[in-house]
């Protein structure tokens, strides 16, 4: 079984999409286009029916509420729903929040055993396939150290391996070590990894089961939109 | 000794010497990881001193934590946060006590030292947690370090209680956590009927024939720790009493009367001295006797109710029995309100079960109704042996 990634020729290149179950990382520089992948990623798994998890480290749930609702036309009903929860650890928690049944509050990217718990307890909710959306593993590296965090990543895959969650996670290049890199990659069932290379961005699929071509291919970044226009079909020309 | 102010926890371990650690080894994912919280505010309770040392979220958020369980952090004079967070991010700190450098163990061991100082007195200085100043310190200098540590709190009048999340680490590590402390507790998930947790008490240097016990609980907000039993049935004969029964014993009560007989499952919920249980009445005429089996599957208990002064039915109440092999009952014996009632030893006798447990009861005037939960609790929790 697959998960639509919900951009077409991205699924396209994926045979279909990503493997059901499995974490991938979303690896790339800021501002090229990792958001809306995350984004589109959502977007496509409430089309499909399947529930929804954000894990925001860098920015709150009402945040990321807004840009959902350009982004869908109908989010608010799937929010009514019941099928979005958000685990924030970005707003602070210094005043005290009303919890509602839909938002966990976090207050610190140190507290990984609070951000266990609270996506263990949202899938618990789940019936069905689910999607987490965690953003970003960056940051929880940032405030801790890496291998507090591969060992956070460990648990928590397996966790949603077995709880029937497929799971993209960000990171973003440039702010760790090649070696934290490698592990947390070594942690995940496929990369997907987007570079600006001169004038143009490309993207590369790493492991996620069978894909067509495992080479660097161009896009194109329109405001909510990666468009992949390089060629990965034999004959076909770019 | 200091207590915990966990139930069962406190009966096995007898509390805790001052001077000595205890370390609770939680399992990633739990739904409360914070047990060290609990001992905090039993210990505030009892008037004596309560250290904090916060190095995994900032020391505001347990006033939060506190009053998710309706307790208030203003309350207690004797509570003294030791903050290890706020430099970790760069905020300035309210508090007395502050770990200047996070990232070195040496600094939690100075700010403890200088609490430990001035103040006077005995309590519990719980860590919270273990594995973030772990993974901020080192996980070796973070144990030197703590070996120090506990031998300081050895010479004090405190009690040291360290949460600690048992991510991954390797083998080494948890080898060295083992022999570190006195005491270690396993808290791990448990999933059969409900989600809930276990306490394992899996080493205690200072009490004997506690090593290898253990029981189920779940935290409840805002009521907190309890013993936590999810289904026990209440089965019987047609007219035993069992509705009577179940609203007695229970907190709160859903019926399902029709013209005073029961016609589907019942339901109360049980809080009695720091046990929960979810209890289901199952009503007891002859024709819901195929059914039994199933409406009271996964029962972790069964209360088996027979009118006392009706004797002939006990054969029925047998049948009854016998559809819940394996799992602990308790019969009671009820109505002994009635002329006629018969007692605790006949009714052994007559239901030809002489290592039964039978417990006489008035659903009526409620008496026996909680001692023959209690009596039924204790054999899930402790085994056939409890009575």
């Amino acid at each position: 079984m697959l998960a639509k990634t919900g951009m077409d020729r991205l699924d396209e290149l994926m045979k279909g999409g990503i493997p059901q179950k499995s974490n991938v990382v979303v690896y790339a520089p800021p501002f090229i286009g990792k958001e809306i992948i995350l984004k589109r990623f959502a977007a496509a798994g409430l089309e499909e029916g399947e529930r929804v998890i954000f894990v925001l480290t860098d920015k709150s749930f009402a945040d990321m509420k807004e840009e959902m609702e350009k982004l869908v036309p109908s989010y608010r009903e799937y929010e009514s729903k019941g099928m979005v929860q958000y685990i924030d650890v970005y707003s602070s928690s210094v005043e005290l929040k009303e919890e509602s049944e839909w938002v966990t509050f976090v207050d610190s990217p140190v507290n990984r055993e609070r951000i266990a718990s609270s996506i263990t307890q949202s899938l618990k909710k789940n019936e069905g396939h689910s999607r987490i959306i965690f953003d970003s593993i960056s940051t929880l590296i940032v405030y801790s150290d890496a291998k507090a965090v591969f060992r956070f990543l460990q648990v928590l895959s397996g966790v949603c391996k077995r709880m029937d969650a497929t799971s993209l996670f960000s990171m973003t290049r440039g702010m760790h070590e090649e070696i934290e890199v490698q592990t947390i990659k070594h942690l995940m069932d496929g990369v997907i990894e987007l570079r600006e290379e001169g004038a143009r961005f490309q993207l590369r699929v790493q492991g996620c089961g069978e894909v067509i071509s495992r080479h660097w291919i161009d896009y194109l970044l329109e405001e909510n939109e990666i468009r992949l226009t390089g060629a990965f079909r034999m004959g076909r020309v770019a | 000794m200091i207590e915990t102010g966990i139930p069962k926890l406190d009966e096995y371990l007898g509390g805790i010497p001052p001077g000595k650690s205890l370390i609770f080894s939680i399992e990633p994912g739990v739904e409360e990881s914070n047990m060290g919280i609990h001992v905090l505010h039993h210990v505030l309770e009892k008037g004596l001193h309560g250290m904090y040392v916060a190095s995994e979220s900032s020391p505001k958020n347990l006033k939060k934590a506190f009053s998710e369980f309706g307790w208030d952090v203003k309350k207690y004079e004797r509570l003294t946060v030791i903050d290890g967070y706020s430099s970790l991010i760069g905020s300035p700190s309210d508090e007395q006590y502050v770990v200047e450098e996070p990232h070195d163990i040496k600094s939690y061991e100075d700010a403890l030292m200088m609490a430990l100082e001035n103040i006077t007195g005995s309590g519990v200085i719980v860590f919270d947690s273990l594995s973030t100043m772990m993974d901020m310190c080192g996980e070796r200098e973070t144990l030197e370090g703590i070996a120090t540590i506990n031998d300081e709190i050895g010479g004090s009048q405190f009690a040291a209680v360290y949460n600690f999340i048992a991510w991954p680490y390797k083998e080494a590590i948890f080898y060295r956590i083992r022999r570190l402390f006195n005491a270690i507790v396993d808290v791990s998930v448990v999933e059969d009927v409900a989600t809930r947790q276990r306490m394992h008490v899996r080493k205690v240097d200072w009490q004997d024939g506690a090593e290898g016990r253990g029981f189920d609980f779940k935290i409840f907000k805002p009521e907190g720790f309890r013993i936590y039993i999810p289904k026990i049935s209440v089965v019987g004969p047609f007219q035993s009493g069992k509705t009577t029964f179940i609203k007695a014993l229970a907190t709160q009560f859903t019926p399902v009367e029709r013209m005073g007989a029961s016609v589907g499952l019942e339901y109360g919920l049980v809080d009695y001295r720091g046990y929960r249980a979810d209890v289901f009445g199952i009503p007891g005429q002859e024709r819901f006797l195929p059914l039994l089996g199933k409406l009271g599957a996964s029962s972790m208990g069964i209360l088996l109710l027979v009118d006392a002064t009706r004797p002939h039915e006990f054969e029925f109440a047998k049948r009854i029995l016998a559809t819940f092999p394996g799992i602990p009952y308790v019969i009671v014996a009820n109505k002994q309100d009635l002329p006629g009632a018969l007692k605790e030893a006949e009714v052994r006798e007559r239901f030809g079960l002489p290592d039964a447990v039978v417990v006489e009861a008035s659903a009526l005037r409620g008496e026996g109704v909680h001692e023959a939960f209690m009596k039924l609790v204790n054999i899930i929790v402790e085994g056939p042996h409890a009575r």
